[in-house]
C-alpha cells in the first residue's frame, strides 16, 4: 500500500474510533461521488490529496502528506440551530488530530490543519447542503 | 385594445393545464397545497465543487401562479419548499433550489400567470 493510502486509512481508523458528540462513520474514497438524495445523513469522507517530498538530512526525506476529510450533510432549513452542531463537529475533528501522531501509523505526526473555506457557499446555495473540508498535513521522515 | 399575444399565451397556458399536468403536493413547513403541475425540463446535474462530486436530478415544475396558496395566502416559491410527486406508490420529493446562476424560480410567461420552479430530487419514500 502506498504511503499516502496507508495514512488515509489511519485517518479513517482514527475518525471511526473518536468519541464525538455526533457519531460518524468515515470512509475512504479516491473521488467522492454521491447523489444528493443520499446526503440526508451525515457523511464523512477521507480522500488522499497530495504529497510533497523534500530533503530532511543526508539519508532521509520528509514526506508531507495531505489528507482531506469532508464533512457533508443535506440540511433542512440551514438555521443556526441546525448548522452550529456541524460546525462544532468540524472543530472537534480538527482538535482530535492536533499536535498528535496517528495511532494507526505512529510514524506520521500532525503538522497543519487547513479549513478553507470553512464551508462551501456553492453547496449551501445550489444544493442546500453543508460541506466542510479539513485538509490535514501529516509528516513522515524516512 | 386587447393584447392578442397575451390572449394567445393565456390560451396556451389553459391548454397546458388541461392536457399536460399532474397533481403534486407543494409543501412549506406544515402548510401544503395540491396543485396541477406540468413537469418541465428534467436533467441530471453534477456539481464537483469542494472536491466532492454531487449528482442530482434537476426538475422544473410549471404551476399556475394563482394556485400557489399556502395558509390562505397566495405566495411565491421559496428556497427549501418541497414538491412531492407520487408515482407507482413511491413519493418522489423535490426541493426548490437555484440552478447555476438562475434563481430558484421565474415566471414562465410575460404575463406572470405561470411559475417555472427549479427543484432537485432529495428523497424517495417508498410506501
Amino acid at each position: 500500500m502506498s504511503l499516502i493510502v496507508e495514512i488515509a486509512e489511519a485517518v479513517v481508523t482514527e475518525l471511526n474510533s473518536m468519541d464525538l458528540k455526533s457519531p460518524l462513520q468515515a470512509q475512504r474514497h479516491y473521488v467522492p461521488s454521491f447523489e444528493l438524495k443520499d446526503m440526508s445523513d451525515l457523511r464523512t469522507t477521507v480522500v488522499p490529496k497530495g504529497l510533497v517530498i523534500s530533503k530532511s538530512d543526508r539519508s532521509n526525506n520528509t514526506f508531507d502528506v495531505q489528507i482531506d476529510v469532508a464533512i457533508q450533510k443535506k440540511f433542512n432549513n440551514g438555521s443556526n440551530a441546525e448548522i452550529d452542531p456541524l460546525m462544532e463537529l468540524v472543530q472537534e475533528i480538527g482538535d482530535q488530530f492536533r499536535l498528535r501522531r496517528l495511532a494507526a501509523y505512529p510514524a506520521a505526526h500532525w503538522i497543519r490543519t487547513e479549513n478553507t473555506p470553512i464551508y462551501s457557499p456553492e453547496h449551501w446555495d445550489e444544493l442546500r447542503q453543508f460541506t466542510s473540508v479539513l485538509t490535514f498535513t501529516f509528516r513522515v521522515i524516512r | 385594445m386587447s393584447d392578442i399575444l397575451e390572449a394567445g399565451s393565456n390560451w396556451l397556458q389553459e391548454q397546458r393545464k388541461k392536457h399536460a399536468t399532474r397533481s403534486v403536493l407543494y409543501r412549506r413547513g406544515t402548510d401544503s397545497v395540491l396543485v396541477a403541475a406540468t413537469v418541465g425540463r428534467t436533467v441530471f446535474e453534477q456539481d464537483d465543487g469542494a472536491g466532492a462530486i454531487i449528482r442530482t436530478e434537476v426538475r422544473d415544475y410549471l404551476i399556475d401562479t394563482e394556485e400557489l396558496v399556502l395558509a390562505g395566502d397566495q405566495v411565491l416559491p421559496e428556497r427549501g419548499d418541497r414538491i412531492e410527486e407520487i408515482q407507482e406508490g413511491a413519493t418522489f420529493v423535490y426541493e426548490v433550489m437555484p440552478i447555476g446562476k438562475e434563481p430558484h424560480w421565474r415566471y414562465s410567461d410575460p404575463y406572470r400567470r405561470t411559475l417555472r420552479i427549479h427543484t432537485k430530487h432529495i428523497a424517495t419514500q417508498e410506501s
